[in-house]
């Protein structure tokens, strides 16, 4: 009888890549000249187990190499070989290899041999020169494999234009063919395909073709669209995650089509076109494997597991308690579960539903007499406080630590670090501090970002800290704690800060700010993430060009965050990220107006008024504004927007509840205020359709709809009317 | 480092330029039938680089474009000059170019333009194989 062994094919894969995670992240730590012995085993253990499941899945091509890999791993581990620099470098390179060897598997993609055997000779050289003799270190070669790590920055114009130019391949390496269209709206995304050129350039030798067809008359030309569309051909072995990272910011702008031709290892395969759907960006979809297969870090707090909900929900994969030698299981040591994300957001859906059954209840529970209206009423408080904590339950089964999102930092700052030749210590603290997985998903390309600017911009070269007083080595901080309801993400640096002189002169010549305006400090650091603005003197191929600040700010909006920043010139900036720790549960404040009642988040809110008739001045047409802390705030009658008949009309009877959207406050003026409670959010899209203004509705407990407010759509909304 | 340099000269040839800050890019027209390409040619300018440019689309004469202040230049810029040479040239007239900038040259290039620009080679910097 045979056994079909692909069914455990999944699984494997999802553990070697969890694997490879934590041999990347054990490599990151390992101390040159006295690693600990411990992580050192913990490396080999990942190529070991890899290479044993790989041989037994018939995977040869990854069982060979992990095999030299573990050769020269154990060549470390029996303290044959030192720990080098080099080593470590070659090491992460084999991490790569192997990482992209399971992911071309996975997908049946054909595995770009020429990469892999590069690596390969390379760790054969490594431990070649050893067994040779100790006496000529100097005869070891060490290939720079140009793909996994970028290589050395260069000038940007030299360096872009040698690999751009079109020559004809020698022996017909393999090749990617790519389509890209974008949009029109590209530019005004913040977007420049020029960028994208110049990292295709880097990853391989690219030639391009730009298609000037769609391009207009010069009288038709809008300056600020994109017209042009190219093919673009890029050779060398360069992964397709490399490609799609490079168009990460343009998903949704663009067509992107990927075309891999010419690979002599399977050519069967070989002429299949990959459409690159907009949905997952590269990053995310390892991410999401990554938090998918929720790992150590749920598993040391024993107690955020709550037994229940994931014992009613199916197991797709036990993750073994095993020995240290025996498996990389070893990740995590008690034990955990694998569950879908579906069956616990149907758990969650189902439990929302309870809260709101159970409020019902308590509602007309409140209102009954008799003689067992006491007993009644005792039982639905019990049942408040269970379904209370379940809902809580199941919420901590969704968080996970967001070392999730920071365990990709520590490669990526060392690998900037080095290109940029600068020295950066990169500081993780609140790694343990957990959110939603859909808020960790959506977070951590804007942190990538952050962080990626706070190197480039923000830490000066050594020599220039050394002339401004500071150590050589720069610090970059990253750290997430709890506050309040809310978590707070904070990013900061001990380099240069903001300077708000160039800033302001920028806004000014580019007429964004009148040249006679005083802007607080807060004013102007909010320029920054005006879409295009940039006043770094020179672009380079991280960042400079005035892109993603802007997409920075939109992302953390779409979650329901905000994004605060503090900038001392000279002493460094720090950027603070506010996120809710959930998106299903939303904190509000009730508020009616007439009949109606409306959830205003509380994030939004600054506070809430009665104002004085004489503190109220009207504009010409129908615009009313306050005066507030020496600032004229505009009025936005939520009756008015909404259709609704009010309670009252005149401004002193009603209230006014300040609330912050886009950088803008504005009043809204209501009724009465209700209260504050957490409320459940439904999404409107998807069971009816969006609504500007609106950004979900909950069930209240008298089973009344009640709609959730989005400060920022109102804002606009309301601007709009008063333009019409 | 480089590129800084060789912006920095083409700029102290250039009447008064050397006296403002390197993001000032106010047009300048060199002459009749003549156009000085501001330093700054990205999206954020390319409205005003139309506009400047419009004002020479029925030239009769030879227009000639004066590069050497770009310090930058991204996509949208370039698709102006772009659209501007190819409405000229359809129309047999002609476009010419003064001075080089390595920004433009190298944007050029990624963005498969060189060739249909025939931009001028900056010294120090390989012909390109014509696509």
């Amino acid at each position: 009888m045979t056994i079909d062994l692909t069914q455990f094919h999944d699984a494997f894969f999802e553990e070697s890549f969890e694997a490879l995670d934590s041999m990347e992240a054990a490599l990151l730590k390992l101390d040159i000249g006295a690693p600990e012995p411990e992580l050192i085993n913990t490396i080999f253990r990942v190529a070991h187990s890899i290479k044993g499941g790989s041989a037994t899945f018939g995977f040869s091509d990854i069982a060979s190499f992990t095999h030299s890999c573990e050769t020269l791993l154990d060549e470390l581990r029996s303290g044959g070989m030192q720990v080098s620099l080099e080593i470590s470098d070659l090491l992460l390179k084999t991490v790569d290899v192997m990482r992209a060897m399971l992911r071309s598997t996975q997908s049946k993609q054909p595995i770009n041999m020429q990469k892999v055997s590069d690596v390969q000779f390379d760790v054969e050289m490594m431990i070649a020169q050893k067994n040779n003799a100790p006496a000529k270190p100097a005869a070891a070669p060490v290939k720079a494999a140009p793909a996994a790590v970028p290589a050395p920055a260069a000038p940007a114009p030299a360096a872009a234009a040698s690999p751009a130019t079109a020559t004809s391949a020698s022996t017909a390496p393999p090749r990617w063919e790519i389509s890209f269209r974008p949009y029109r709206e590209l530019f005004a995304r913040g977007n420049d395909p020029l960028r994208m050129m110049r990292e295709l350039a880097e990853l391989g030798e690219l030639t391009v073709n730009v298609d000037l067809g769609a391009l207009p008359g010069f009288a038709q030309l809008d300056a600020q669209s994109c017209y042009l569309a190219w093919k673009l051909e890029l050779a060398g072995d360069v992964s397709e995650d490399a490609i799609k990272q490079v168009f990460e910011w343009a998903e949704g702008d663009c067509d992107l089509e990927l075309r891999r031709v010419g690979v002599e290892t399977a050519p069967a395969v070989a002429a299949e076109p990959v459409v690159v759907e907009t949905e997952p960006a590269p990053s995310q979809a390892a991410l999401a494997d990554a938090i998918l297969s929720g790992t150590a870090p749920a598993i040391e707090e024993p107690k955020s597991e709550p037994a229940a909900p994931v014992a009613t929900a199916p197991t797709l994969t036990a993750v073994k308690d095993t020995k240290p030698d025996a498996s990389i299981g070893a990740v995590g040591d008690s034990g955990s579960i694998r569950v879908s994300v579906e069956k616990i957001d149907e758990l969650m859906n189902t439990v929302g539903e309870l809260v709101i059954t159970q409020a019902m209840l308590s509602q007309l529970g409140a209102a009954l007499e008799g003689g067992n209206a006491e007993k009644l009423r005792a039982g639905l408080a019990q049942l408040e406080r269970n379904t209370r904590e379940l809902q809580e339950s199941v919420m901590r089964v969704r968080m996970l630590p967001i070392s999730f999102v920071f365990s990709r930092f520590p490669r990526m700052v060392r690998d900037i670090a080095q290109r940029l030749g600068k020295q950066i210590d990169l500081k993780l603290t609140g790694e343990q501090t957990e959110l939603d997985k859909t808020v960790l998903e959506k977070i951590g390309d804007p942190l990538v970002h952050l962080v990626r600017n706070s190197i480039d911009h923000g830490i000066e070269m050594p020599d220039v800290r050394v002339a401004a007083g500071k150590d050589a080595v720069g610090t970059v901080h990253l750290d997430a704690c709890h506050r309040g309801g809310n978590i707070a993400v904070e990013v900061s640096d001990d380099g240069g800060g903001l300077d708000k002189d160039r800033i302001l002169a920028k806004a000014r010549q580019r007429g964004l700010v009148g040249p006679n305006d005083i802007l607080t400090d807060d004013q102007i650091h909010d320029l920054i993430f005006l879409p295009g603005f940039s006043t770094a003197e020179k672009t380079t191929d991280l960042s400079g060009r005035g892109v993603g600040m802007d997409v920075v700010r939109r992302n953390v909006k779409e979650l329901g965050g905000k994004i605060e920043l503090r900038s001392e010139q000279g002493k460094g900036s720090r950027f603070i990220i506010t996120l809710p720790l959930t998106l299903a549960i939303v904190d509000g404040q009730s508020v009616a107006v007439g009949t109606e009642t409306y959830i205003i988040p509380l994030i939004s809110i600054v506070e809430s008024m009665r104002l004085k008739e004489t503190s109220i001045s009207r504009l010409s047409g129908h615009n009313e504004v306050f005066s507030f802390r020496g600032d004229y705030l505009p009025i936005i009658r939520l009756h008015e927007l909404f259709g609704v008949e009010p309670r009252a009309r005149a401004l002193h009877e009603g209230l006014v509840v300040i609330a912050e959207g886009d950088g803008r406050r504005v009043g809204l003026f209501v009724d009465d205020l209700l209260g504050q409670q957490q409320v459940v959010i439904k999404s409107l899209e998807v069971n009816y359709g969006h609504v500007e203004g609106v950004s979900g509705a909950t069930i209240l407990g008298d089973g009344s709809v009640a709609l959730i407010l989005d400060v920022t759509g109102i804002i606009h909304a309301a601007s709009m009317r008063a333009a019409a | 480092m480089n590129k800084r340099k060789q912006g920095a000269a083409t700029r102290t040839t250039r009447r008064g330029r050397d006296a403002k800050t390197p993001g000032a890019d106010t047009e300048h027209k060199t002459g009749s039938g003549a156009f000085a390409i501001a330093a700054e040619c990205t999206v954020a300018d390319a409205g005003s680089l139309k506009a400047g440019l419009a004002k020479l689309l029925d030239d009769s004469g030879v227009v000639t474009l004066d590069v050497s202040a770009v310090q930058r230049i991204d996509t949208a810029g370039l698709q102006v000059i772009t659209t501007f040479v190819r409405e000229r040239e359809s129309h047999g007239r002609q476009v010419e170019w003064r001075g080089t900038a390595p920004a433009l040259a190298a944007a050029a290039k990624l963005l498969g333009l060189s060739a249909f620009l025939k931009l001028p080679t900056p010294p120090g910097q390989a012909v390109e194989t014509a696509s």
